[in-house]
């Protein structure tokens, strides 16, 4: 695995532990601390309570990315973080519509309501798969993305449904929400830009 | 089916209907009419006819049409204009008679029957920009898409919104939540527009007889110069105190407010009433009792009382046992509330009220908070890492984003008070300050605001009340006394003791206990 792939998951966690971190690229811990042991010793992570990315490190993963751009077909990913806004702003209604129920908190006891806002996932996880093919098709490692969707809808079709929206897991709002920031990164467009247009909300 | 009433009905004053035919918006234009009241011309198709909608669509809107051009012939003819058409076009609004608005309904379409002659009409009569911003407005609203450039169509396409809006599955959901009849259907009212943004001597507004949030015996209420009522109601664009009315024009407002009062004693209730100033001439569009806070439920229902305007027994009916108990939980009293400095409004997506020193830096915030200090994160926007942020936050702002964005998402999940969509350098003007963040009303206000809770022994209203209470309430309660001890106030407990032959208790919530005699000797 690479020093961007390491470094890129920390910096979209936050701050994250080293089980969590081999957890959510999907690698051998073994492998993954070795990584981490080098790019701390480099000064690039933190390893404090929890493992994040420091100032150099920034600095390090935006050149990194910078770099990882220049053999995107911009247009072909602009194309597919087009397709995602819409499927975006549907998702988002659906777990807000998961959450709250006539304004008020969803207490999920009406079976036939939730069981229609899990229909929607299912739509939703059908539309976001070709987008990720053709993200990954320009940046391979956004592969890992699709898997992560599948495992968390696995997860909330076994009875879970912790793994639509619960933060800090890699349930499907965390996951998507990450999907989102890499796909801004990608298309070299910026949070900041992207909510100004009422994009990136 | 033989004996129908007529399908459109003229709103006139003597539109002798109840508010299940006429809708309640139809309803209290009627009213104002009879009363002498400025009202622009109206007229009604029933909700008879809506629900009939509902069932044949085409043929229901085929069999009325006659009708409804009858309606428009006698609004032209009120008004001296022409509908569709020039030198003095007359347009209208449409509106829904639903009495609440609920989501998924049309409830509004301003500016209807304008096309390019009709705009030249306009500007002729007008200016220029006021027949372009009264088309835009049409244009932009939900009706207005894509509409015929056919005054007649436009008119036919919104009546069957509003009426088809009533079955759509949102609404009926927001009915069946909310435990609202869901039979029958909506009327919908067509009235002359009048233009708050012709000139600078127009506007629109929402006034209040009393204040619904304190429930002070003031005026209260909004005013927009050069607005149309979609304006004051969409809180997109920020709105003048009622006061600003009185300093521009105060002939006009001393009629606003005169009119506020006369139609609070003709409701018994206080009012909520949408209107319209029309180059220096007060329009009044409609009047409904006003939504207000629990504090304001109980302190209007002891001024009505103490006003003659409702007696013993409906004093107590306007309270709502639900009122009472949000009353002893601690929140934030309205009075508080606003005496404190606002400084950033937004969509609130996550209720509760809480304090903090405001960061905006994730790791100044998680670094504030292991020193302990109460902790409310700021952002321009929210990316992923900012959840270490939230997590040690008691209270999360934004200045981008709406309702269903990431940061609600995240902040509904982890039960964090939330207000987003605060607007550009918020997280500049709040950085280091103590504020409160209140995510019942979208707000965040200077310094710290404590919550409090009423009481039954020590609150004066409670206790007034509970003395009213005494006197008309099959089942006296007694905070003590050598009486029975009524160990709960649920409506079985109550029904018990009655059922006993009590007639005095003590309690410890007597006011709960006697709210809930009432209830049950009255069968609702």
């Amino acid at each position: 695995m690479s020093e961007l792939a390491v470094l890129h998951a920390v910096r979209l966690k936050g701050r994250v532990s080293l089980a969590d971190l081999a957890a959510t690229l999907g690698e051998d811990a073994d492998d993954v601390a070795g990584v981490v042991d080098r790019l701390t010793e480099s000064g690039l992570l933190i390893d404090g309570k929890a493992l994040r990315v420091s100032a150099e490190g920034r600095v390090r993963l935006d050149a990194l990315l910078a770099a990882e751009r220049k053999h995107i077909d911009t247009a072909a990913l602009a194309a597919a973080y087009a397709e995602f806004r819409a499927v975006n702003a549907d998702f988002k209604a659906l777990v807000t519509d998961w959450q709250l129920k006539d304004g008020q908190p969803n207490t999920h006891d009406e079976t036939a309501y939730d069981a229609a806002i899990l229909a929607r996932l299912d739509d939703v996880h059908q539309r976001v798969a070709p987008i990720v093919s053709a993200a990954a098709a320009q940046v391979p490692r956004l592969s890992r993305y699709f898997a992560k969707l599948q495992a968390a809808l696995d997860n909330v079709h076994r009875g879970d449904a912790a793994w639509l929206s619960r933060p800090i897991i890699d349930s499907y709002h965390t996951v998507w929400f990450e999907l989102h920031e890499e796909l801004i990164v990608a298309a070299d467009l910026t949070r900041e830009s992207e909510a100004k247009s009422g994009d990136a909300q | 089916m033989s004996t129908r009433n007529p399908p459109v009905l003229l709103l006139d004053g003597d539109a002798s209907y109840p508010p299940e035919i006429l809708g309640h918006k139809g309803h209290g234009i009627d009213m104002m009419r009879r009363n002498g009241l400025p009202v622009p011309p109206a007229f009604c198709i029933t909700a008879e006819v809506g629900a009939r909608y509902l069932a044949e669509p085409a043929a229901t809107i085929d069999e009325i049409w006659d009708d409804v051009l009858d309606g428009v012939r006698r609004l032209e003819a009120a008004t001296s204009r022409t509908f569709g058409q020039g030198p003095h076009p007359l347009l209208v609004s449409v509106r829904s008679g639903a009495a609440v608005s609920m989501p998924g309904m049309m409830d509004t379409v301003l500016d209807l029957g304008v096309n390019d002659a009709v705009e030249e009409a306009l500007a002729a009569e007008g200016t220029v920009e006021f027949a372009h911003d009264t088309r835009r407005r049409f244009a932009a609203s939900p009706a207005g898409r894509d509409a015929p450039a056919d005054p007649y169509l436009q008119l036919r396409s919104a009546i069957e919104a509003v009426f088809a809006s009533w079955g759509s599955p949102r609404a009926a959901a927001y009915r069946a939540h909310h435990g609202l009849d869901d039979r029958g259907a909506t009327a919908a009212v067509v009235q002359a527009m009048v233009f708050g943004n012709i000139n600078t001597n127009s506007g629109a507004g929402v006034v209040f007889s009393r204040n619904p949030m304190t429930g002070a015996n003031e005026e209260f209420g909004e005013w927009l110069p050069g607005g149309q009522g979609d304006d004051v109601v969409s809180g997109t664009v920020d709105v003048k105190p009622i006061t600003a009315l009185r300093d521009q024009q105060p002939a006009v407002y001393d009629e606003l407010i005169a009119a506020a009062r006369s139609l609070e004693r003709l409701a018994s209730d206080v009012q909520e009433i949408e209107f319209t100033v029309q180059d220096g001439t007060l329009w009044l569009l409609q009047t409904r009792p006003a939504k207000r806070s629990a504090q304001a439920a109980v302190r209007l229902a002891l001024q009505l009382h103490h006003d003659g305007l409702i007696d013993d027994a409906e004093t107590l009916r306007r309270v709502r046992p639900a009122h009472v108990e949000a009353l002893l939980q601690p929140s934030l009293q309205p009075e508080n509330r606003l005496a404190a400095n606002l400084l950033a409004k937004g969509l609130p997506a996550g209720p509760g009220v809480v304090t903090g020193q405001a960061y905006t830096e994730v790791d100044a915030a998680i670094d504030a908070a292991d020193r302990g200090e109460d902790v409310i994160l700021v952002r321009n926007h929210t990316s992923p890492d900012d959840i270490h942020g939230m997590l040690v936050a008691r209270g999360v702002v934004t200045e981008t984003g709406g309702a269903t964005s990431h940061a609600a998402v995240v902040s509904r999940e982890l039960g964090r008070v939330a207000v987003v969509g605060c607007g550009r350098g918020v997280a500049e003007l709040l950085a280091g300050k103590l504020v409160t963040v209140d995510g019942n009303e979208g707000e965040v206000r200077g310094g710290r605001l404590q919550l409090t809770a009423w009481s039954e022994d020590s609150t004066p209203e409670l206790r007034e009340l509970a003395d009213i209470a005494r006197r008309v309430s099959p089942l006296r309660g007694h905070a003590s006394g050598n009486y029975p001890v009524l160990r709960s106030h649920s409506d079985a407990a109550v029904r018990a003791a009655m059922t006993s032959g009590q007639t005095d208790v003590v309690s410890d919530s007597p006011l709960l206990a006697m709210l809930a005699a009432m209830r049950v000797s009255e069968g609702t």
